[in-house]
């Protein structure tokens, strides 16, 4: 009986959180979806039910493939680069040595400049005629021609990604070091006695340990990625002929570049379902894991 | 955290919050998205703990009462001037930054004001790129909250603001007999459903810019066909053998710029591309898709243009002939006079003229230019009337031009004497400007826009053959327009 009544004083608890998270996720979200049923473009007037007309068209128009496309493949990459390249700079950075301290703190200033100024920086780094990466090529002969790298279709795309895993590197590398920071050191003592090679160590210790906190990583990182936006458009602003053009980019310019709001909702739907679906198959896939770091026993 | 809470809104200038503010209040009327600090009940004093956090709440609280309070503010700012007399009234006037300096236009605003004393005109200039001013326009105007009174639009918004209801119809201001004094073009562009909207204020065309030096070095005339412009520019960059010069350089990024390039190339060969009756016409005709095709080749099998044209906008090719790096460029009027300054690399070196056509054709250039309209809300209609007739008279457009070499719309000031002779490049720019030709007239024209920039992009980077790219384009374009008929 008074387990029962308990739960009852907990349910009761969790009541005005659960208010507050319909009020802030839930109703914008049934609103999205309500809008996406409908004609609706304000400033002319049009406002009408469509049922599922947005989604039929949807399906028929070649670019939304291609920005779900662009959109998976720049989370794909992106993310794999970063898990990898952030791994190798936290195993790095979490030994001892002169200086560490300094490079620890100094390794987050990438991902603390604001996105706008990073895409600009870039801008100009990529620039055909005045960038620095061009300088550098033609001065060392490794290309013979400035290459317009944010203007031709195959370059672009990777171009970006290169200046999102620049910037959102020292994100999984500090995350990275606090899970190293959690592994007990015995357990490294131990191995050492054993006489494990440093691979060994990595592959039985250091990874398994850190498996959880790198699933988190890999998830916030591609919920972000999916989400693409500021970075690409103000770099390339969806182009060169759409192939940058992510679905947040494609949203943003239905909805206020030509106010369809109907349609543009129906896209943002989509980039929601997309969202919550690679998210639940990530839980999935790592679902021990997350039970481990929920303080449950695997 | 509360630290930089505060900083972050006292820094914020009063125009960019109210501007949120703005924002909030719009999309708070028409419901789409809840807000939290509406629904949000500020509990009583605080007695318990956590004195930190309800004080950082508080703060959050007060910074919100004030966003919206400087935003409502800023709705009937417009009637609030802290010199004016009771009689006087205060016109708010927002436009994109006129090229160059600013000073010219406050001057005539000043003069405004003396030859008017009981109206004050604030002028709010907004952000130089296009999207943001459309996007800004539409949340204040559908909103009804920005208290624009007169407003200064592109070309290609003037039916989309009409048919919105954003701006109010001119024709017993404007009449027949005041509209006869302006490019026949630009009035065009301002009517829509038989009505006139709007007021040409300055008036932009694409020409062609040569470097008079290097086209004489190698004896060649300007070029009046496209053909002859290759040939020219090959000789040229033959005989230079310098690998940092280019031949032709243009705008070809995904934006507006490169409809209106297209649109020349399409024009120029004999096609069009229009909207008739909600439906579009000439899209994948042979004459559109052989100029698609042109414009294409100019990159890679004639290669006088560089690959850089695929993300270049004005300004990108404007510091590329700027700096003597390129024979050929196209572009507006404007860049004559930073051409023509003094330091410019190029200066005295510059030729003029209308851009080329294919055989058989004239040239075309797109019609730009900026128009002065009344917003619906204004509460002042004759007062803003007074103010658009003011800035498009005979005398204020003069000045502008003399000041800042921008275009005027009246064909008559094309005959003075005093301009002609401190502006002589407008004698070349008057035959250009008149045989201009708008962009489709539709209040679609963004969605239009986005869709033809994205298929013309894609010929341009070759993903797609002119051709295909064309009719994926009229597909596209049918499913647009169907929302014309609803």
């Amino acid at each position: 009986m008074r387990d029962q009544s308990e739960t009852r004083t907990g349910y009761a608890l969790l009541l005005p959180a659960l208010g507050v998270l319909a009020l802030l996720a839930l109703y914008p979200i049934l609103a999205l979806c309500w809008l996406s049923l409908r004609h609706r473009i304000l400033p002319f007037g049009i406002d009408e039910f469509a049922g599922l007309d947005h989604y039929a068209v949807l399906l028929q128009t070649p670019r939304f493939w291609n920005s779900l496309g662009v959109t998976l493949y720049f989370v794909g990459v992106s993310v794999a680069l970063e898990a990898a390249l952030g791994l190798c700079i936290a195993l790095l950075l979490a030994r001892n040595f002169p200086g560490a301290g300094w490079a620890r703190a100094l390794i987050i200033l990438p991902w603390a400049i604001p996105t706008v100024v990073t895409a600009k920086m870039w801008e100009w780094i990529y620039h055909p005629d005045f960038g620095v990466l061009n300088y550098l090529l033609q001065a060392t002969g490794l290309v013979s021609a400035p290459v317009n790298w944010l203007g031709t279709p195959s370059l672009a795309i990777h171009a970006a990604i290169v200046a999102d895993v620049w910037k959102t590197t020292p994100f999984v590398v500090i995350l990275l070091l606090a899970g190293l920071a959690m592994i007990p050191p015995d357990l490294y003592r131990a191995s050492a006695l054993d006489g494990a090679s440093p691979w060994a160590t990595f592959r039985h210790v250091t990874l398994p340990l850190l498996r959880p906190i790198l699933l988190v990583v890999v998830l916030f990182r591609m919920i972000d990625a999916l989400r693409a936006f500021d970075l690409l458009y103000v770099l390339t602003g969806g182009g060169p002929a759409d192939t940058t053009e992510t679905l947040a980019i494609y949203t943003y310019k239905i909805l206020f570049q030509t106010l369809q709001f109907g349609y543009g909702s129906a896209i943002g739907v989509v980039m929601f379902l997309v969202v919550t679906l690679v998210s639940l198959l990530h839980f999935w896939v790592g679902r021990a894991d997350f039970r481990r770091l929920a303080g449950r026993a695997p | 955290m509360r630290h930089i809470t505060t900083i972050s809104l006292e820094e914020r200038t009063e125009a960019q919050v109210s501007e949120t503010a703005r924002a909030v209040i719009l999309v708070w009327r028409r419901g789409h998205a809840p807000i939290p600090g509406v629904y949000c009940r500020h509990s009583a004093k605080g007695e318990t703990g956590a004195r930190v956090i309800l004080h950082t709440c508080k703060r959050w609280l007060a910074g919100l009462v004030a966003i919206t309070i400087m935003g409502v503010a800023g709705c009937t700012s417009a009637d609030r001037s802290p010199s004016a007399g009771p009689d006087t009234i205060t016109l708010l006037f927002r436009h994109g930054k006129v090229s160059g300096d600013p000073r010219p236009l406050q001057k005539l605003l000043r003069q405004f004001e003396a030859a008017h004393p009981t109206i004050q005109v604030r002028s709010e200039p907004l952000p130089s790129s296009t999207d943001l001013q459309h996007q800004i326009y539409a949340i204040n105007l559908e909103g009804g909250a920005g208290g624009i009174d007169v407003l200064a639009m592109d070309v290609i918004w003037v039916p989309e603001f009409a048919r919105a209801g954003w701006i109010r119809p001119l024709d017993d201001l404007f009449t027949p007999a005041l509209q006869a004094e302006f490019f026949p073009n630009a009035i065009q562009a301002d009517t829509y459903r038989a009505q006139v909207w709007a007021a040409p204020w300055y008036i932009d065309a694409g020409v062609l810019y040569y470097r008079k030096d290097l086209l004489e070095k190698y004896r060649r005339p300007p070029p009046t066909t496209w053909p002859e412009l290759v040939e020219t520019a090959q000789i040229v960059l033959e005989g230079e053998r310098n690998s940092r010069l280019y031949g032709f350089v243009w705008q070809g990024r995904q934006y507006e710029g490169l409809i209106c390039n297209a649109l020349e190339f399409v024009r120029g060969n004999g096609g069009d591309i229009a909207i008739r009756e909600g439906r579009i016409t000439g899209l994948a005709e042979p004459e559109t898709v052989e100029a698609l095709g042109f414009m294409r080749d100019l990159i890679h099998r004639h290669r006088i243009s560089p690959s850089l044209v695929t993300t270049a906008d004005e300004e990108t090719s404007r510091h590329l002939f700027g700096s003597g790096r390129a024979v050929f460029t196209r572009n507006w009027p404007y860049a004559w006079a930073l051409f023509e300054r003094d330091g410019s690399a190029v200066h005295g070196k510059v030729g003029i003229s209308p851009l080329p056509g294919f055989r058989g054709h004239g040239s075309a250039s797109t019609l730009g230019g900026w128009h002065l309209g009344i917003a619906r809300d204004t509460r002042h209609p004759e007062a803003a009337w007074e103010l658009i007739r003011f800035l498009t008279s005979a005398q204020a457009q003069k000045r502008l031009a003399f000041a800042l070499g921008i275009a005027p719309t009246r064909t008559s000031l094309y005959e003075d004497p005093d301009l002609l002779a401190g502006q002589p490049v407008f004698a070349v720019l008057r035959p250009i400007l008149l045989a201009a030709r708008p962009r489709p007239v539709t209040p679609f024209y963004p969605m239009v826009s986005q869709i033809l920039q994205s298929e013309f992009s894609a010929v341009l980077a070759g993903l797609r053959p002119a051709g295909a790219a064309l009719r994926s384009a009229e597909r596209e374009l049918a499913k647009v327009l169907r929302l014309e008929r609803l």
